[in-house]
């Protein structure tokens, strides 16, 4: 990847942040002393480029060219139609679909925070049987999306053992699967399922908070929760915000999850981005449509992802709490 | 060794995070939204077919059949070992370059840093089902024009699993090393100690829980994906998950799916990444104590 | 620190165990040698799990046979769904490698068509599989748009049958099962009291749905394509869905829940031996049903063949059974291998190996002499019938379109008919927009 002048001023202003301030001098001189192992960032930059980029590439080709079922078998002379299937794209349910992932998205990540944390901070102490407390915690997260969605798919049928439960309690649970609430469905179970990645990653957080931390702010049992936010949480904000980043992307792009628990085609209601991506891929068999749609979503999750990214200084900024 | 401010409090009683009832609470409540699901499955594998078709919850009739069926009614056992094999080796290989990528954009400055960084997190916003027609198109040109097989080969499969996982795991160890004293690094180099000693001798030692975890990550992103195995496997070298796929078959005309084998099939397969997990986490929990302590 | 470096020793072996493992293994994907001995053919077909030791033996039988006859090899590869295949198949046409034939399912065979990637059959590759005799007439009306344009080998028959619960119906002295659909419905009706309901449909199903409206439609005339124009707007269609909804929204012969089901809970239900009727798209079910409560108490007949709302068919009416429904054989065009693959093709559809394949999974041969032998048996009879009552459906690229687009009016409709009912406005909404997204996949088409 080459840069010109801009990125590498960008690229100076992110070293000095992130070089803690009393080590510039001296960092400074190390790199001028010591040769730069740059030849470690080969092998994955290498496979990075022949497996991500070169396809990433091919795809947005893809996306400029009319291909469908009657062009795939000499795709290299597929029609070149410019933008028109960005257009189609945008005529097309994808804006819905992009607002449906995005909320959807962004509300199982916020919901999934308190979870993972919670179980992070309840398996730091030791305890007898914690080993196994930590195990059942991963579970849903080692467990297939397939064999999830197929669970929940059968426990929330209308007749299913959750509607057959709150028919005890004088509660019609009504339609899970179809309709407005299916919306909400997908939110519950993608909670269920994930939350486990937030809980990984604070536990790893949790992992670099300083025995004397804990020494410092223990006191009695009495405070526990002023000392938990102010004392131990801090800690946990880098790994936790990567997390969030990292698991609110994977939400956004998870096919499995819906279409095993809604199938295709899937209610209006959790239409999904991934969903019509793969139907106008794979069913209705237009790849060229659909590679322009994945490329557009594409771009408007990764538009405010870095201004956020360049917001937050999440890339050069330092872990809070550490010397 | 170094790093002797690094050290955990012994059990911790003094130290709680939390109190006994709210611990309690928590623990119970969360185990408890895992497990009914979970004997949900549990007992749906250990029921009929017909009987997880029809709602059941507590099963009529118990049997262990699906749990002796599966072997047969897929490739089950060839599949693990080839989930095991080709995720084991996506494991410790993204583990090893993340960390290596990682340490050179956390110590060292250079022109485009800032940008690969930033496309470390863009590559994860790419969806698989945009890669999956480029990257086969990639993979059998090699065959045709290379005379390198790689569709359907467990290094292919592995590569691609690999290449996926990494900007995840370079990003794990680039917030993980940033907050590593720089001091026990430059104490090392005072010695004259290589910068590939360095990085294995005093940074990996120190990183384990993130070596870890990222680790983990690499590996259930192989173990749960079908899109890619689907496609870039053959009957031979097809993964778990592939052959966990065969058991939600909807076969045209619909008969009643092996919803009950489809159920013991997944246990089966969760089973081995948690143990794997059991076996690792005192790494995981333990990593910091490894480096510094002992 | 002895500890540490016996740690790392493990390590390193488990390492080198492990690459020697990804080394070896990588390695013995050889493709065969190059001789007319030695060389692998490679079919994809879909993979049975009601009957996985059976469908492998055959598999095993089947390669056995094969290489006594050529020396080749034959590796099957299975696809969990349709979806699947398709996915395989996209991948595999776009690079030009992948298997040498195809199992294909009939409604999926103009798809496949439409990317012309496989071997059309012309005089020369039909005399290598045994010739055009020597399947039932009706199988090869999906095979391709016309007679000069065919690449579907039929292989096996799925055609779809009406089960009903015969001791219902003698407790009601019903004597006959229904031949209409308005006498369905109105059997339906008597037979639905207390917890007995008349008929067992699976709405949610995610397959199903537009197989029935497709059956009501061409009986009443409208085939849905009329050439390049969709037709999804026709009053025959609108009665259709109508009646297909009607079952649960006025008539109410079907149990409330149904709105969540897929076809397999359609028939678990059915299984329960508490209900009368039930539409099939599969005679495979047979399994499910002697599974349950309604072992030996069930019967097959034919689908109703006389559109809702009539007495009799209509003069442009098809007398459609069943859908054409079952797998082709397709060979692909890239396949270096072509003459194995057809030698291959003609010993699968020959009269043993086709009833071994019906003794072993339940799927009707496409074979006619391989049939004949099964007229004996009652049941099948009747299946038999309705597979020579099966009609094609419209031979065209955008079908698979056309598919999804019928599907999504019932899936839309879901949370309607929950309420108790599908008003006529949404109703003629939804197949606005699927007679749009009709059209426009046809327009497209080539």
């Amino acid at each position: 990847m080459t840069d010109d002048g801009t990125t590498t001023t960008l690229a100076e202003r992110g070293e000095d942040t992130a070089a803690a301030p009393g080590h510039r001098e001296r960092r400074r001189r190390g790199v001028t002393e010591q040769q730069r192992p740059l030849w470690m960032l080969i092998p994955g930059g290498l496979l990075m480029t022949l497996i991500i980029i070169i396809p990433l590439l091919l795809a947005v080709y893809i996306s400029l060219i009319d291909l469908d079922q009657y062009t795939l078998r000499r795709w290299l002379e597929a029609p070149f139609i410019g933008l028109d299937n960005f257009v189609e794209a945008f005529q097309s349910g994808l804006p819905n679909s992009i607002w449906i992932s995005v909320s959807f998205a962004v509300l199982s990540t916020a919901a999934t925070v308190p979870f993972g944390i919670a179980a992070a901070v309840a398996t730091q102490n030791a305890y007898r049987g914690r080993s196994l407390v930590r195990a059942v915690f991963l579970i849903p997260y080692v467990l297939p999306s397939f064999v999830v969605a197929t669970v929940w798919r059968t426990m929330l049928q209308p007749d299913g053992i959750v509607n057959n439960l709150l028919a005890k309690a004088n509660v019609d649970g009504g339609l899970w699967l179809s309709g407005p609430k299916s919306y909400w469905t997908l939110i519950l179970v993608e909670i269920w399922a994930a939350w486990p990645f937030i809980y990984l990653m604070a536990l790893a957080g949790l992992q670099s908070v300083d025995g004397e931390v804990h020494e410092a702010s223990a006191i009695d049992g009495a405070n526990w929760w002023p000392k938990l936010t102010h004392v131990i949480l801090p800690y946990l904000r880098g790994p936790v915000l990567l997390a969030c980043l990292l698991a609110t992307l994977n939400h956004i792009n998870n096919f499995t999850l819906p279409f095993v628990l809604f199938g295709a085609p899937a209610p209006d209601d959790v239409n999904v981005m991934p969903m019509i991506v793969y139907v106008t891929s794979f069913q209705s068999l237009r790849f060229g449509l659909s590679a322009a749609m994945a490329i557009v979503s594409l771009l408007i999750i990764a538009i405010p992802l870095f201004v956020y990214l360049r917001a937050l200084r999440l890339d050069v900024h330092e872990e809070g709490g550490r010397k | 060794m170094t790093a002797p401010t690094r050290r955990r409090p012994a059990a911790g009683e003094a130290h709680r995070l939390l109190p006994p009832a709210v611990l309690f609470a928590v623990t119970v409540g969360l185990c408890a939204m895992v497990l009914i699901p979970l004997l949900y499955i549990v007992l749906a594998s250990l029921n009929t077919d017909l009987g997880v078709a029809s709602g059941e919850f507590w099963p009529s009739t118990f049997s262990l059949d699906s749990y002796t069926r599966i072997w047969t009614t897929a490739d089950l056992s060839t599949g693990l070992l080839n989930s095991m094999l080709v995720c084991t080796f996506v494991a410790i290989a993204s583990a090893v370059l993340g960390t290596m990528t990682a340490y050179v954009l956390v110590r060292y400055t250079f022109v485009g840093r800032i940008t690969i960084l930033r496309g470390l997190v863009g590559m994860q916003s790419i969806p698989g089902t945009l890669m999956l027609l480029p990257v086969f198109v990639l993979y059998s040109s090699a065959g045709n024009y290379l005379g390198v097989a790689v569709v359907g080969t467990r290094w292919g499969l592995f590569l691609a699993y690999l290449t996926f996982a990494l900007p995840f795991s370079t990003w794990v160890m680039v917030t993980y090393l940033r907050g590593l004293p720089r001091e026990l690094e430059e104490a090392g180099r005072m010695d004259g100690a290589s910068t590939v000693r360095i990085l294995f001798r005093i940074i990996v030692p120190l990183s384990l829980p993130a070596i870890v975890v990222s680790g983990i990550f690499a590996f259930l992103l192989g173990w749960n994906d079908v899109l890619f195995a689907s496609v870039l496997t053959r009957p031979e070298t097809q993964t778990a998950a592939v052959a966990l796929s065969i058991f939600g078959a909807t076969q045209e005309g619909g008969a009643i799916p092996v919803y009950s084998q489809v159920m013991a099939a997944a246990l089966v397969t969760a089973a081995p990444v948690v143990i794997l997990y059991l076996v690792f986490q005192r790494y995981l929990v333990g990593g910091l104590t490894a480096g510094g302590v002992k | 620190m002895a500890l540490r470096r016996m740690r790392a020793v493990v390590a390193l072996a488990g390492a080198v165990t492990l690459t020697a493992g990804l080394v070896a293994c990588g390695g013995g994907d050889d493709e065969g040698g190059g001789g007319g001995e030695g060389k692998t053919l490679n079919v994809l077909i879909g993979a049975n799990t009601q009957y996985p030791e059976e469908f492998q033996a055959w598999q095993k039988s089947v390669s056995d046979k094969f290489k006594a006859q050529t020396g080749a090899t034959v590796e099957f590869e299975t696809f969990a769904t349709a979806n699947d295949e398709l996915t395989k198949i996209q991948t595999s046409v776009v690079a030009g490698s992948g298997p040498d034939v195809y199992a294909v399912g009939t409604t999926l065979t103009p798809t496949a068509y439409s990317t012309g990637a496989f071997v059309k059959l012309g005089d020369e590759q039909w005399d290598k599989i045994g010739g055009k005799d020597k399947f039932v007439p009706a199988t090869l009306g999906i095979s391709g748009p016309d007679e000069q344009n065919q690449v579907g080998v039929p292989w096996v028959s799925r055609p779809f049958v009406m089960v009903y619960n015969t001791e219902i119906l003698k407790a009601a002295g019903i004597s006959k099962p229904a031949a209409t659909w308005d006498e369905l419905t109105q059997h339906a009706k008597q037979l639905t009291t207390g917890d007995q309901y008349g008929l067992s449909v699976g709405y949610k199903d995610n397959f199903d749905p537009w197989k029935f409206v497709w059956g009501m439609s061409v009986q009443a005339g409208n085939p849905l394509v009329d050439g390049k124009t969709a037709k999804l707007t026709d009053p025959t269609t609108k009665k259709a869905y109508q009646t297909y909804f009607g079952w649960l929204t006025t008539d109410k012969v079907v149990n409330p829940a149904a709105i969540g089901w897929s076809n397999s809970q359609a028939i678990a239900e059915f299984a329960k031996g508490k209900t009368a009727y039930m539409a099939l798209t599969s005679a495979t079910a047979a399994k499910a049903l002697d599974g349950g409560a309604t072992k030996g108490k069930w019967s097959f007949a034919l689908l109703p063949t006389v559109p809702p709302g009539a007495t009799s068919r209509p003069a442009n009416g098809v007398e459609a059974a069943s859908i054409l429904s079952g797998d082709n054989l397709l060979v692909a065009d890239y396949s270096k291998n072509q003459d194995l693959a057809f030698e291959f093709v003609k010993l699968i559809t020959d009269q043993e190996v086709q009833l071994e394949y019906y003794k072993a999974v339940g799927n009707l041969p496409a074979n006619a002499a391989a049939l004949d032998t099964l007229k004996s048996d009652q049941q099948l009879a009747t299946v038999a019938e309705a597979a020579k009552k099966s009609v094609a459906t419209p031979f065209t690229g955008a079908w698979a379109d056309i598919q999804l687009a019928l599907t999504n009016v019932v899936v839309q409709s879901i949370p309607d008919l929950s309420k108790g009912s599908v008003s006529d406005a949404q109703l003629d909404a939804r197949l606005a927009d699927a007679q749009k997204a009709a059209q426009s996949s046809l327009d497209r088409a080539k």
